[in-house]
């Protein structure tokens, strides 16, 4: 990803949005017994499209405006949300993604990662009572969910930074080689010769 | 030049784990005033508007995908409560009866101050911020420090007891549940006690739990738990007297053990929160700060 300083408003507003969207939204729903996230969603996403270093400041930036306005413990967000995102970019720097059911999968698999990451950070940091065994169930779904929010979500934010990702402009560039552009010119000519012949030779 | 790169790239790693470390440490240290808890409040105070704004706007679309999960779940539910309808029919027929006794014993003894939280001066708040968590263990609500709303401040709803306020900005506030894995009221199963301290069961807020009550302390299904307002002069429970918190769904008696095990279904359900009371301007309780 090639991050100028507009296409790091954009991650920017995309991580605010986010946040705002699981605080005031999200964070209401009840589904399967269990409330969406789509903050590992937006760091996994972010770590794809824009390789390590991109997920794990992604990530640590998105962990700390989520415990700020949360007033939860500064870090532990952090922590957990950049380690996902710089795993997504690491696989996504080392292997080819052709699949296009391979983001989705991958950010469910991380959400529940996520998930149980900071439960067992907030396990250590000390609770001092039961824990139901229902929280397994609840990191299940929660990366159950986060797949199939993915299925809308990660095209979305791959349209958001559509200027910035190397493939994109790639795919871009090749689509308006000379071949083709010259293809293009002949296809545009044979239309328009079409109804000079037909005039030359009467047909109607 | 590619060396160079993942040089680069595990440096900014190394960078930012340790700032969440150091974040971490440094909040569990340093005092409410801290220069990182300001910060914290500032980034709050700065999204509290927004938040707002959203939880204002999407609240229909938040309700049209609950009513379609609630829909999913209404089948299971029904016959449940056709069978709780016909307990509760019964024991509404014996607490009518108590009702009309309470009141003649409280006019007898002078005590009619009007609930628990009468002394208080109560404040109505939107809850506009929830984790993602699994731990049900904080929200947000649109009241803060302007609103006259101080930390420690009882948080109540329609059912029973919610949680206290345990940060504050000049808007939000940031409301700690009962079912916080740290949190912990002084109840009493009525009538007559005993007292215990209820605890949430972690992860799962339908179910909280009573402890230290003894195992020879006759406990029985259905028996009301609600906050006792402990106190000795010098420290106190966060919470007055007499707000509900839940009823006992079962105990539990281990053989080598001294106190019972009691399950207990809160009456507030924390998943479902859309507007809290909060308590304000109460009298001051020795050993709470606020």
């Amino acid at each position: 990803m090639i991050v100028t300083w507009r296409i790091g408003l954009r991650i920017a507003l995309t991580m605010v949005v986010a946040v705002v969207l699981q605080v005031s939204f999200f964070s209401y729903l009840t589904l399967f017994g269990t409330t969406p996230n789509i903050i590992p969603l937006v760091a996994v996403s972010l770590g794809l499209l824009g390789g390590a270093m991109v997920g794990a400041i992604c990530g640590f930036a998105l962990g700390f405006v989520l415990d700020s306005t949360l007033f939860a413990t500064l870090g532990v967000s952090s922590l957990i949300l950049l380690a996902v995102g710089y795993l997504a970019g690491r696989y996504r720097e080392g292997t080819e993604i052709s699949n296009t059911l391979m983001p989705p999968l991958l950010i469910g698999a991380l959400t529940m990662a996520a998930s149980a990451g900071f439960s067992a950070i907030q396990l250590m940091l000390g609770v001092e009572t039961q824990v139901s065994l229902l929280i397994l169930r609840e990191i299940f779904v929660q990366g159950l969910l986060a797949f199939l929010l993915a299925i809308p979500f990660y095209p979305l934010i791959r349209r958001v930074l559509r200027p910035a990702i190397v493939d994109d402009v790639v795919a871009g560039r090749r689509m308006r080689t000379p071949i083709s552009a010259a293809a293009k010119g002949r296809k545009r000519r044979s239309r328009r010769r079409v109804p000079r012949m037909r005039r030359a030779t009467g047909m109607s | 030049m590619y060396r160079k790169q993942v040089r680069r790239r595990r440096a900014v790693l190394v960078i930012l784990v340790v700032l969440a470390l150091v974040l971490i440490s440094t909040t569990f240290s340093e005092s409410k005033s801290g220069p990182l808890h300001t910060v914290q409040q500032g980034v709050a105070s700065v999204f509290a508007p927004l938040e707002e704004g959203a939880t204002r706007a999407l609240k229909p679309a938040r309700d049209l995908v609950n009513w379609v999960s609630e829909t999913f779940n209404a089948r299971g539910e029904n016959s449940e409560l056709k069978t709780d309808v016909q307990k509760l029919r019964s024991r509404l027929a014996r607490a009518q009866s108590a009702v009309g006794e309470n009141q003649q014993l409280k006019k007898l003894l002078n005590l009619d101050r009007g609930g628990a939280l009468a002394d208080y001066k109560p404040m109505t708040a939107r809850v506009i911020g929830r984790p993602p968590t699994v731990w049900y263990s904080t929200v947000t609500i649109d009241a803060g420090s302007g609103d006259g709303v101080a930390v420690n401040d009882p948080v109540i709803n329609g059912d029973g007891l919610i949680g206290r306020v345990t940060d504050l900005t000049h808007w939000t506030s940031n409301v700690t549940l009962i079912t916080d894995p740290e949190s912990a009221v002084s109840g009493r199963v009525l009538p007559n006690g005993p007292d215990g301290v209820v605890q949430p069961e972690a992860g799962d807020p339908g179910t909280m739990l009573l402890d230290f009550i003894d195992k020879n302390e006759p406990i029985h299904e259905g028996q009301i738990v609600q906050t006792a307002g402990w106190s000795n002069g010098t420290i106190s429970s966060a919470f007055p007297p007499g707000i509900p918190i839940g009823e006992v769904r079962d105990t539990t008696i281990g053989q080598q053990e001294t106190y019972q095990h009691i399950r207990i279904n809160p009456f507030a359900d924390m998943r479902d929160l859309d507007y809290v009371q909060v308590a304000t301007n109460g009298p001051k309780r020795p050993g709470v700060g606020g």
